[in-house]
């Protein structure tokens, strides 16, 4: 367990709601990643970063990330895959940025998540579009967030912190239909 | 006349679910499947609302969403929607329902005397009678209310909307539009090709008109093997089935809009269902088989309760059981209307007399009536009808086709229900949102779909595409997709086989739309929603609106909730023959979107109640529960004041200034924009983007830097603090921090794209602490690890990492409140345990939070600039911070800076205020010279911010002033005449307290 606090305070009450007649359509909960980082290729330097991520994700299973702009990638996992990622830093190249604590990712996941997400972004979240470890950076409105897949039925979305709480209330609001569990 | 339910049949209704339902206040019963319009016809109702100009009494005209005429108001708990067609409202327990634009009741309405001045109410008429005439007057204003009182269509309620609306998005290969025959074909076969298809249809069920044909399928009746085909399309994993769901809007990128009705025919919504959800479907190519509607023939009185659409009696037979119970009469220029007859027939239904315009009429048609029973009245035209409330008999006389002309005499027929069809109008509503001219078939007599504009793709099949019967439908549906689906590189499914043993009548009409009889007194209704009749379109045209488009905002034809479906091309034939020319050359209205009435709710969705998402800090709880008094700047939220039982706003920010002034306080600065800068050219960098250098700051300093936009006026003002050799942490003002940091990604992408550089937002990173105050070095010192904070470790703009309460931290000192100060960041998950351990460490000192009304009045006192003053009007000069600007660098904004009107003499200028009476500022006040509150003069300037100075003992204010620097000393006025206010003021210094800044540097 981490020791940040979440930014979620007491908007988070475990506990299930909305429409439960029939089989729980989605589980909302936030996921504490040991670290959450942006990296920034130079021009001409993305092939080296994205093969830089990519043999750190083959070390550290639990890691991942996903291209969210131009040159640009957010990376998850373990302290381990910082590390790593750390160890091969190569300012020259491309830049590495701690967003640990300036992100906060609510996880989705359940049977009706596509159904749920797809209620608030225009992404095509079907898997032949959106297959799993996968991600992509999109807009609630006003809320920035890079969503990515992890299996079949979870997604986890990466907020700015400051907005966990707002989007929480969006995202429950949305998954009322479909009953929901808060954990 | 009257309908009746009959003791069996009806392929939509379930006779096991009985519904009761009230029609202004009337309770009836009905069938789960019935709609409002089906339902009361089926116990008798004829009488469904008044008209909207003339209150003429109105029936139900079709049977869909063409419906002109049977629009009513749904009232649940309290909340009324209004002018919804009766002919889509499903029926359910409990259903709330009203008429509309009557008074005192739907059967003896008062407003029907507006009939005897029916004359007055041509085309125009308000402009001429209210408008023109008193031209500078009120007359019209005046009149407006009573008018708007006598006229219209149904009212809203007063109540907000209760109801939950969303939004969906969805994505597919191909998008079906109508699941009708051509729809359900084209859908099984795209689908069957490998294809994501979504179906979508207006009607509670799929199949379209497949739900009320009479013949058979494969050995099935029609409608059953629609529902086994639909049963089986309901099975492909591939497939979406959106019934309820109107496709109304179709935008670029081939995205389309549509309203599905989630709820609407429910009693009871499940927990968290919406009322409607709105769908944005992109899809890669839409199918648009949205079938035909039939079209009425415009003859003097067509709009007696009684006179409908031909198609829309089988409808109603077929589908809900319910058919006329006295004699039935058709008038055509078609054969469809003797299929029409004939299906009637074998229900039961009296065909007294099917009136054709046509003399020639082909063996078929013959033989249909025939088999009905009806007499064949050929080469005649209805003249006239006879009825109030309800049809009576029609007036016949010969016609000719040729010339228009009627002639002989009159002939009376006794008939209770008379079922127009002028033929058939393919729906091209969408297509012609996405595409170009439609195209005119003559044989036809109507308009078919244009080619696509570019950028979009959609093909029709079917009677949306002028197919005239069901095996052309389904072949043009197979056909289609199977082309979409070669396209989209897969093997196109095969058809499966179908025997159709169907009759079927030919589509096309005689080019006779409507029947003009010089001697009736009758009014012709063209558009029988706005009331708008042949006359009145005679009557546009004659004043030079002969223009479709013209002629439709002049007499609103074509205009409301039905968009013209029944009254298009009929318009269109009155308005050609005015002008001697033909339909095509007279040209149809382009359609916009919505194709069909949206709720407003619909499409705000999930967006309701306060639209802007709120931003919390870190230590968003621990405000709440210490008293704050939170207050919105811009999407955060923010403490204002730490209120004390039964202090003021002022008493209690006084109090908080005091005590930074005195010994410490704290404040929540997490807001602060917070720009990470990392790369080689990052120094580079920010001497461009800064008015000062930056590349010559040591690491582990800050410093102060002013931001001019790229036209020389002040953007932004913060500290940037250099981390490292290649890594800056820019701090911007909040309200600036999306401003700024658009503006440094523009300059990266567009203007210097050679600097290798990286910015990012971490305002959300760090949880961010003011403590300032004379005691705040001791408060840091009791709680800060892992470093010193004494003035040689921490100089003023140094910066030192250490640790608080285990948890690492950022620390700067600098001083916005002008006070030894030190803002203190950590982790923004580590926040609350910071600032608990900094307040405990300050409790020896009384350390007291403090908020935005006593940072305000620190920075006041000081004269420090904020967005109040950086209203991107003012220039660095202005703002005295001219000796911040660089001579040794260029940078943004250098080059426009010296212009001329921005250094002439005589700008406003940043400027002290003082009250000299004890009175309070106004913030907005203008500084005036006058003493007269009632002739202020001219204002000098304005006041950006005020507050009461607890350090000064008095209230202050910082202004902008002409000429602000040789103002000093002057004594003038703060007016503010809406207050009522008039204080007399010094102009002072911007630097109101601690001018050479003493105390910051200790």
């Amino acid at each position: 367990m981490s020791d940040r606090a979440t930014p979620l305070g007491d908007a988070l009450v475990p506990g299930l709601y909305g429409n439960l007649a029939a089989a729980l359509g989605v589980t909302l909960s936030e996921t504490f990643f040991d670290c959450v980082s942006e990296l920034t290729a130079f021009d001409g330097q993305e092939p080296a970063l994205a093969a830089t991520l990519a043999k750190a994700h083959g070390k550290v299973k639990a890691s991942f990330s996903f291209q969210v702009a131009k040159s640009r990638w957010l990376a998850a996992g373990p302290n381990e895959f910082r590390d790593l990622i750390l160890r091969q830093a190569a300012p020259d190249k491309w830049s590495h940025i701690d967003l640990t604590h300036g992100r906060a990712a609510l996880r989705v996941s359940g049977p009706k998540a596509e159904w749920v997400l797809s209620k608030l972004f225009a992404v095509d979240f079907r898997e032949a579009a959106f297959p799993a470890r996968s991600g992509v950076a999109t807009m609630h409105h006003d809320i920035l967030a890079q969503i990515h897949r992890s299996d079949a039925q979870s997604f986890d979305i990466f907020v700015y912190r400051s907005f966990a709480r707002a989007f929480w209330d969006t995202l429950c609001r949305a998954a009322e239909e479909v009953g929901y569990e808060a954990a | 006349m009257t309908f009746h339910r009959l003791p069996t049949g009806g392929t939509l209704i379930d006779r096991s679910r009985a519904l009761s339902f009230t029609f202004d206040g009337k309770r009836f019963s009905g069938f789960a499947g019935d709609t409002l319009a089906s339902a009361l016809l089926a116990n008798g109702v004829m009488l469904f609302g008044r008209s909207f100009k003339y209150h003429r009494p109105r029936g139900t005209f079709a049977a869909g969403s063409e419906e002109p005429n049977a629009l009513v108001t749904l009232v649940r708990n309290g909340f009324r929607e209004p002018n919804l067609k009766a002919t889509l409202v499903e029926i359910f327990d409990g259903l709330e329902a009203e008429s509309q634009n009557r008074f005192p009741s739907l059967n003896y309405d008062l407003g029907a005397v507006n009939r005897l001045a029916g004359r007055l109410f041509s085309s125009g008429f308000y402009y001429k009678t209210f408008m023109g005439p008193f031209r500078n007057t009120k007359i019209w204003m005046f009149c407006e209310r009573f008018i708007r009182k006598a006229a219209g269509l149904g009212k809203a309620g007063l109540i907000p909307d209760p109801d939950r609306y969303e939004r969906m998005n969805a994505f597919c290969d191909v998008l079906v539009v109508g699941a009708g025959a051509a729809g359900l074909k084209a859908a099984q076969t795209a689908a069957k090709s490998g294809l994501d298809v979504i179906l979508a249809d207006e009607n509670p069920h799929a199949g379209g008109a497949l739900n009320y044909a009479s013949g058979e399928i494969n050995g099935q009746a029609i409608w059953a093997f629609t529902a086994s085909v639909i049963e089986q399309l309901g099975a492909l994993p591939n497939l979406r089935i959106l019934t309820r769901t109107h496709v109304w809007g179709f935008y670029d990128g081939n995205t389309l809009a549509a309203v599905e009705r989630v709820a609407d025919h429910k009693a009871e919504r499940s927990p968290g269902e919406p009322r409607q959800r709105h769908w944005v479907i992109r899809a890669k190519h839409a199918i648009l088989a949205a079938g035909a509607s039939e079209r009425p023939i415009v003859f003097p009185g067509n709009d007696v309760p009684g006179v409908m659409l031909s198609d829309a009696l089988v409808e109603y037979a077929q589908k809900f059981a319910v058919v006329p119970k006295g004699p039935v009469a058709l008038f055509a220029n078609n054969d469809t209307a003797f299929a029409a007859a004939l299906d009637l027939s074998r229900l039961g239904v009296t065909v007294s007399a099917i009136v054709d315009v046509r003399r020639d009429i082909s063996d078929f048609a013959k033989f249909l009536a025939g088999r009905s029973g009806a007499e064949l009245i050929a080469g005649q035209a209805i003249v006239g009808t006879e009825g109030g409330k309800a049809l009576k008999s029609i007036s016949v006389r010969p016609f000719d086709a040729a010339s228009g002309e009627v002639s002989g005499t009159a002939r009376i027929i006794a008939c209770e229900t008379l079922g127009v069809s002028g033929g058939w109008s393919p729906a091209i509503q969408l297509a012609s949102q996405a595409g170009g001219r439609p195209k005119w078939d003559a044989r036809l007599q109507a308009f078919l779909p244009p080619e696509p504009m570019p950028g979009f793709s959609f093909h029709a099949a079917g009677a949306a595409n002028g197919a005239g019967d069901l095996t052309q439908a389904f072949s043009e549906g197979h056909s289609v997709a199977a082309f979409i689906a070669k396209g989209l590189g897969k093997k196109a499914a095969k058809p499966s086989p179908v025997k159709i043993d169907l009759d079927s009548a030919d589509i096309a009409p005689a080019p006779v739309l409507e029947i003009a009889s010089s001697d009736s007194k009758q009014k012709a209704f063209v558009d029988l929603q706005a009331d708008v009749t042949a006359d009145d379109l005679r009557q546009a045209a004659q004043e030079g609106f002969a223009a479709s488009e013209h002629a439709k905002r002049y007499t609103t034809w074509g205009m409301a909730t039905d968009q013209g479906r029944t009254s298009n091309l009929p318009g269109l034939a009155v308005l050609a023959k005015a002008q001697g020319i033909s339909i095509p050359e007279a040209g149809l209205t382009k359609f916009r979107p919505p194709a069909s009435g949206v709720a407003i709710g619909a499409i705000a969705a999930e967006r309701f109640g306060d639209l802007r998402p709120y931003r919390l800090t870190p230590m968003h709880d621990w405000h709440l529960k210490n008293g704050a008094t939170m207050y919105a700047a811009g999407l955060w939220e923010r403490p204002m004041i730490y209120g004390k039982p039964g202090e003021t706003v002022e008493q209690a920010y006084v109090r908080e200034a005091k005590a930074v002034r005195e010994s410490v306080g704290i404040a929540d600065v997490s807001t602060l924009g917070k720009i990470d800068i990392q790369g080689p050219d990052a120094a580079e960098f920010l001497d461009r983007v800064y008015t000062n250098m930056f590349s010559n700051v040591p690491v582990n300093k800050a410093r102060y830097g002013l931001m001019l936009r790229e036209d020389g006026f002040v953007m932004d003002d913060g500290t940037t603090w250099r981390l490292g050799e290649t890594k800056f942490l820019m701090t911007t003002t909040t309200a600036n921090a999306g401003k700024v940091m658009q503006h440094l990604e523009y300059f990266l992408d567009c203007l210097w794209p050679e600097l290798r550089v990286h910015v990012t937002s971490v305002t959300d990173q760090g949880a961010g602490a003011a403590v300032s105050g004379p005691n705040a070095r001791k408060v840091l010192e009791a709680c800060v690890t892992g470093t010193d904070v004494d003035a040689v470790t921490l100089p003023f703009m140094g910066i030192a990492r250490g640790s608080v309460a285990g948890h690492p931290v950022l620390i700067c000192r600098l001083s916005f409140s002008g006070e030894l100060a030190y803002e203190v960041y950590s982790g923004a998950g580590h926040g609350q345990k910071v600032w608990n351990e900094l307040l405990e460490a300050g409790q020896p000192y009384e350390i007291a939070p403090y908020g935005l009304e006593a940072l305000g009045t620190l920075r006041i006192e000081k004269g420090h600039v904020t967005g109040a003053e950086i209203d991107g009007r003012t220039t660095a000069q202005d703002l005295h911070l001219g000796w911040m600007i660089s001579k040794k660098k260029p940078f943004m904004g250098s080059a426009m800076m010296g212009r001329e009107g921005l250094m002439k003499e005589g700008r406003l200028t940043l400027t002290g205020v003082q009250s000299l009476s004890g009175e309070a500022i106004s913030g907005g006040s203008h500084i005036v010279l006058s003493s007269d509150p009632k002739a202020p003069g001219a204002s000098l300037g304005h006041v950006t911010a005020a507050c009461y100075s607890p350090a000064l003992g008095r209230h202050i204010a910082l202004a902008l002033v002409a000429d602000g620097n040789v103002m000093i000393g002057r004594r003038a006025f703060a007016a503010d005449p809406l207050r009522g206010r008039h204080v007399p003021v010094e102009l002072v210094s911007h630097h109101m307290f601690d001018p050479e800044g003493r105390r910051m540097y200790v």
